[in-house]
């Protein structure tokens, strides 16, 4: 399983990510991203990991994650 | 840092401070920035192979105290690594100038881009949402009717005259100010001062905007009367909100703080320069490359869907913003180069967006380039372009709607380029429409 995680320290809202992929993130009021699909479709993953890149303040990770149960 | 980087690098320490005199080069003369791009590159290239860091003497500006000079940052992969470490290289101390900014001026254009963290970060946060993707599909449908309008303007004027128009003061200055203008519910017959203005801040020291002798008077002034325009404005919003930018900014609230009418009115400083004079030289810019370029124009003319690559293309080849500052706060080393707390660094994005260990043929104008991963509206780092969204519609709709509205658009003369270091600008480009006038 693929999460997305988010450094809300460091996102200042640029939204780089919301114009590569806007079906799975969203600038919010407060400035920062919104994660609107933490566990993002396989088809939204090219999508995805071009938004991890670009990502000026590098803010956005995927973290592969073990099934429910071993970790957090 | 420097296991890594050092191991790339592959080579000793390069030696600190060493200027580019034998080479013939010196970027703080103001003769070098009214050469033709390819002269310019070419210095480029040459600093950028074999002295990454070149260090160069402040130049002059009457009334302001030089300080010890600034590297000139070449290397795609050196811009990189600063512009991603703002603790360790600031911009509070200056990120649009070359000296640190005189106190007195520090109220109008100590916004955004020239602040740190904390600080920046609450007050990017307040006007980041106004420019997302998301938001900017409400104000798309008046991008393009102010873009039509003023292709229409264009048209009228070549025909009223004969036949010849400026794509600076006729295409490529209007419809970046319209928006902003537009987006901050600016009246129509306060443009032409936020027009004249914006000019003088961003001249560069040109001595066609700026008494030479005397600038910083210049600035002064232009930065108190957009101020008054501002605070007349936000007044106004406060007592009756409508629905723009300005309104949002006095009325929002970032836990239960508000910004500040200086923080409003030099934010507004920044919007109009940084969100004017870069599109307009991205227009102008873009179509004389267009001209020199006529296979690069069929295809696009003919290729509509290439029109995302071609504006990033058109940003990169481009470059309006040609560097900016950053300060180091602290002792350190950066791929190979030892510095010192209080080194300034310039970040020529003109330099790391022809890096040829970053783009194939980086000398080549190829509008279907792609991955294109250019820093023309900077690089990693929390200070990446706010407008980068909004610029890139601007610049896709203005190109697709000259080629549909101006097909006869012939550029005929060579520009008058703008003398500033830190704007790739064009003051005039003379064209004409509708063939032999
Ligand atoms: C082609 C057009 C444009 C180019 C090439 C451009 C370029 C840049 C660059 C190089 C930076 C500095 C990035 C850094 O220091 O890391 C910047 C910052 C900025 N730009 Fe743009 N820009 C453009 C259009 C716009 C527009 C249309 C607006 C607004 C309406 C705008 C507003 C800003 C602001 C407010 C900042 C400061 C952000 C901060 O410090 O957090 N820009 N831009």
């Amino acid at each position: 399983m693929t999460r997305i995680a988010v450094d809300g320290e460091r996102c200042v809202g640029s939204g780089a990510c919301e114009a590569l992929a806007p079906d799975v993130f969203e600038v919010t009021d407060d400035g920062v991203v919104a994660v609107l699909v933490p566990e993002p479709a396989e088809g939204d993953l090219p999508d995805v990991e071009a938004a991890v890149r670009t990502c000026p303040t590098r803010a956005l990770a995927l973290v592969s994650e073990q099934p429910a149960g071993a970790a957090g | 840092m420097s296991v890594d980087a050092a191991a790339t690098q592959g080579t000793a320490p390069l030696p600190r401070r060493a200027g580019a005199e034998d080479l013939g080069i010196d970027l703080s003369d103001r003769e070098f920035w009214v050469r033709p791009p390819a002269e310019r590159h070419a210095v480029f290239d040459r600093l950028r192979e074999v002295r990454p860091f070149a260090f160069f003497a402040e130049p002059e500006i009457p009334n302001m105290q030089s300080g010890p000079g600034y590297h000139a940052v070449t290397r795609y992969a050196d811009l990189e690594a600063i512009s991603c470490q703002p603790a360790v290289f600031c911009s509070g101390q200056g990120a649009v100038s070359i000296q640190d900014i005189p106190a007195d001026l520090n109220d109008f254009y100590g916004s955004l881009i020239s602040m740190d963290d904390p600080r920046h970060a609450r007050i990017r946060r307040i006007v980041s949402k106004t420019f997302t993707p998301r938001m900017l599909e409400r104000v798309i449908a008046s991008v393009e009717s102010i873009v039509d309008e003023v292709l229409v303007e264009a048209r009228r004027a070549a025909e009223a005259g004969d036949g010849t128009i400026d794509v600076v003061a006729d295409l490529a200055a209007p419809i970046p100010l319209r928006v902003i203008c537009d987006m901050m519910g600016i009246p129509a017959e306060d443009r032409a001062l936020v027009l004249a203005k914006s000019n003088v801040i961003l001249s560069g020291g040109d001595p066609e905007l700026v008494d030479v002798e005397d600038p910083l008077t210049d600035l002064l002034m232009a930065g108190i009367e957009l101020a008054g325009l501002m605070e007349r404005l936000a007044a106004e919003r406060v007592t009756d909100p409508r629905d723009d930018l300005t309104t949002a900014l006095v009325t929002t609230e970032v836990d239960g703080e508000r910004l500040s009418h200086q923080e409003i009115a030099s934010f507004f400083i920044l919007l109009l320069v940084a969100g004017n004079e870069t599109t307009r030289n991205a227009i102008s810019q873009g179509l004389l490359a267009l001209q020199e370029h006529p296979d690069q124009r069929a295809r696009w003319v003919a290729e509509p869907e290439l029109t995302r690559t071609a504006v990033e293309e058109i940003v990169r080849w481009t470059s309006p913003i040609t560097w900016m500052r950053r300060t180091a706060t602290r002792d350190g080393e950066l791929n190979g180069y030892p510095f010192a707390a209080g080194d300034k660094f310039l970040l020529f994005y003109a330099a790391a967006n022809r890096d040829p260990a970053v783009f194939a043929e980086p000398h080549r104008f190829d509008l279907a380039r792609d991955p294109n991963p250019h820093v023309g509206f900077g690089s990693k780092g929390p200070h990446f372009c706010l407008g980068a969204h909004l610029a890139r519609r601007e610049l896709a709709l203005t190109f697709r709607k000259v080629f549909e509205q101006l097909p006869d658009l012939e550029i005929t003369g060579p520009p008058a380029r703008l003398q500033s270091s830190f704007v790739n600008g064009l003051k005039r480009l003379p064209a004409r429409l509708g063939g032999a006038a």
